[in-house]
């Protein structure tokens, strides 16, 4: 008993000091104190840069992109009045092209080639070498491709008044002589 | 102290007072302003954004194209192309320039002096029209040189021009576009299936050019659909031309001419004379603007009797060798009937009445009908009815109501008097003939289109109806294949060298508007096809009152036979090499 009592009593001290030693540690840690002031070295620079230079290439571009389609638009008109422009040309030569298909243009200019309209269908029989009514065409079959004029009234369109003058012989055809050359009159 | 505040206080005036009327003033000033916000806000704040998006905004109207008129083959009767319209804003344009300005324009544009120097000092107003349906590059090229000129206030607008490259072909058919609205024919008819709907562009200028990324709202134009017709045009100009010259030679009044093809009743000529040129349409008299093929009915006289003698022959009562005996002259209640030539007692079987075109033996024939059969068989071949081939003013003829139908009318209806018909309606009953004994609505559109009241026509609804038995059709084609006999017809002029024809001469009296009687002048008509034994096309032709003296035989026969000859040749049909079959006319 008394062995035990002063073991207790022998190693009391440092037993006590290990027991504290880890609250005082939290004590130590928990007492509050002032931070060191460091200095930051991170830089600061290149974000500032990178945000600026991305701003300002944006506004740059916009603006670039705006004026870009602004000439754009420029160029767009320009385009449209000359595409109107060839559409104008485009559809006067389709209609000259219509006035040339024109049948009756076509008949006047194969009335001056002097083409007819044929008179009757020729049939070829090709297994017997014969053709059937195959008439060579006349004018009798073209119909005039102009109206007649109209019927003037007699004020203006008189009947031709016809005389007929009777032969009467003159006295050099009578003596049985021709005329000369330089006229009727004779030279002596 | 205090006192001494006091006192400076009374010099000064109060403080608070000054503090209270300045908010008070202050207070008032921004109630109007507050009132004002929520006036432009609140009230009506549409209207302020709309005026002030205005001012930059640009409406141009997108026009559609009108459909272009199409014949058989695709080529244009009617056309359209991009014009413009030359207009002025005479506030402008100075009091002493008008004059120039005028000599100017009504010589580029060949628009009226005195009109357009009017319009020009037409003071108060800012829109005058100068010149309408001009070719774009022309308005350009005017205005071009106005603008060289140092001429101010003369702009351009769309206005699309309708061109008639082939002037007066089938003019009567097509009809006329005037200034803004059709006239007559297949334009006025299918005006709105022609139309389309107009387009509109909405969007932002700034300086003349469009802004980008402004309002650009576009309701795109729905073009007018084509119209295609049956017609051949360059059949319908050798028609046309034929037909003049023929009934100028006969100094006849007018004349008309359709082609049918038999089988399928498509109209591929449908001529008029005199007619008038679609391009100029204001320097010709209205009269000759309309179409007289469906418009201007006329008694149609012996080519009738076609119609009677198969109706005849269909009911069962005579065949073709059925023989009569027909006296010199027929006396019927108040009238003696008599025939075109002077005969006596002449023994004719109903071959013969049709080849010699006999009035007293048609009615002696038609002696064998029943009441109301006749009338009912001249309704089925569509006398009396609108041939509905799609133009408006058709008129449907007269065919007398049953009420009205005494023995004499119908006596004289069996040869063709007192009933009227239309140059179609008679070649829509001849083709009946021709096509085997079944009338085909005759039609002037291919396909189909729709009219603007919403009925619709052309060949896919074109309707078909049994009027005689295919037996009955063979012996009239055999009947009428002795009209163009030498011997023994009556139009020998009307033959076509190595084809059979067969066809029916008539030669009707007219009646005056005047009197309401018989004026001595006839229509002189001759309704025919070919090949008689396989009918390809059915042509009628018809002239008014020639005064030449010559019958149908003699005046509408070599009509018939020159259009018959051109269209065969044109569509290649080959003789049939068969020798007309002879029937016996006399017995």
């Amino acid at each position: 008993m008394s062995a035990l009592s002063s073991a207790r009593t022998v190693s009391q001290p440092s037993m006590l000091s290990r027991a504290r030693a880890p609250f005082e540690a939290a004590i130590d840690r928990a007492r509050l104190t002032v931070v060191p002031h460091r200095r930051v070295r991170a830089p600061r620079m290149p974000f500032v840069t990178l945000v600026s230079v991305v701003l300002l290439g944006g506004i740059v571009g916009l603006l670039c992109f705006n004026t870009q389609m602004q000439q754009a638009s420029f160029a767009a008109s320009t385009l449209e009045e000359r595409a109107a422009n060839l559409s104008a040309r485009e559809q006067t030569l389709h209609s000259e092209l219509q006035a040339l298909r024109d049948p009756q243009h076509l008949a006047v200019l194969a009335a001056q080639a002097g083409m007819v309209a044929p008179q009757n269908a020729c049939t070829l029989k090709l297994g017997s070498a014969a053709s059937d009514g195959c008439t060579p065409a006349t004018r009798g079959s073209t119909p005039p491709p102009f109206a007649p004029p109209p019927s003037k009234p007699s004020v203006i369109n008189p009947r031709p008044i016809k005389v007929e003058v009777p032969y009467t012989p003159s006295e050099h055809a009578a003596a049985g002589q021709w005329a000369t050359r330089h006229g009727d009159t004779r030279r002596g | 102290m205090p006192r001494l505040r006091r006192t400076r206080g009374q010099l000064r005036g109060s403080p608070q007072f000054r503090l209270r009327a300045g908010f008070v003033l202050i207070a008032m000033v921004i109630s109007v302003f507050g009132a004002r916000l929520v006036q432009l806000q609140g009230v009506d704040p549409g209207s302020y954004a709309a005026m002030a998006a205005a001012e930059g905004t640009v409406r141009a109207v997108l026009p559609a194209e009108r459909g272009d008129i199409l014949d058989r083959n695709g080529e244009p009767l009617a056309d359209s192309v991009d014009g413009l319209m030359v207009v002025a804003d005479p506030k402008e344009i100075d009091e002493e320039d008008t004059a120039d300005i005028a000599r100017f324009l009504s010589q580029r544009l060949s628009v009226d002096y005195i009109d357009t120097l009017a319009r020009l000092r037409e003071r108060g107003s800012q829109f005058e029209y100068i010149a309408r349906r001009v070719p774009s590059t022309l308005a350009n090229d005017v205005l071009k040189e106005a603008e060289d000129r140092g001429i101010k206030g003369l702009s351009t607008r769309r206005d699309p021009v309708r061109i008639y490259p082939a002037h007066d072909v089938a003019a009567n058919v097509l009809g006329f576009i005037g200034t803004d609205q059709p006239f007559g024919g297949l334009e006025e008819a299918f005006d709105t299936y022609l139309s389309g709907q107009d387009g509109e562009a909405r969007y932002e200028v700034g300086g003349g050019n469009r802004i980008p990324l402004g309002t650009n709202e576009i309701t795109k134009p729905v073009d007018g659909a084509d119209l295609d017709t049956t017609l051949d045009r360059d059949l319908q100009w050798y028609t046309q031309r034929v037909l003049r010259s023929a009934v100028v030679k006969a100094r006849g009044d007018s004349g008309v001419a359709i082609i049918m093809d038999s089988r399928t009743g498509e109209i591929l000529a449908d001529a008029d004379y005199p007619t008038y040129d679609a391009a100029n349409p204001a320097d010709y008299p209205d009269t000759d603007r309309g179409a007289r093929t469906i418009s201007e009915p006329y008694e149609p006289g012996s080519v009738e009797k076609v119609l009677t003698l198969s109706s005849l022959i269909d009911a069962g009562r005579m065949t073709a060798r059925t023989r009569f005996t027909v006296p010199g002259q027929l006396a019927r209640q108040d009238r003696v009937i008599k025939d075109y030539f002077e005969h006596g007692t002449i023994r004719l079987t109903l071959a013969g009445i049709l080849a010699k075109s006999s009035n007293i033996g048609t009615v002696l024939a038609a002696d064998r009908f029943k009441t109301g059969e006749l009338r009912a068989y001249l309704n089925a071949f569509g006398l009396g009815q609108k041939t509905e081939v799609g133009l408006l003013s058709e008129s449907r003829g007269i065919l007398p109501d049953p009420s009205m139908w005494t023995s004499q009318t119908e006596d004289r209806i069996a040869f063709g008097q007192s009933l009227a018909v239309t140059p179609v309606q008679m070649a829509a009953a001849v083709n009946t003939i021709a096509n085997g004994g079944v009338r085909i609505s005759p039609s002037l559109i291919k396909g189909t289109a729709t009219r603007d009241d919403g009925a619709q026509f052309g060949t896919d609804v074109a309707t078909t109806r049994r009027v005689v038995s295919a037996h009955a059709a063979r012996q009239t084609t055999l009947m009428m294949e002795r009209v163009v006999d030498p011997e023994d017809g009556v139009a020998p002029g009307a033959q076509v060298a190595g084809y059979r024809v067969a066809g029916k001469t008539g030669t009707a009296q007219r009646v005056s508007p005047e009197c309401g009687c018989y004026d001595g002048t006839f229509t002189v008509s001759f309704g025919g096809f070919a090949p008689a034994d396989e009918p390809r096309f059915t042509i009628y032709v018809a002239i008014q009152n020639p005064r030449n003296g010559g019958g149908g035989g003699s005046v509408a026969g070599p009509v018939f036979s020159q259009l018959m000859n051109f269209t065969l040749h044109r569509y290649g049909v080959a003789p049939t090499g068969r020798k007309p079959t002879v029937l016996p006319v006399e017995w």
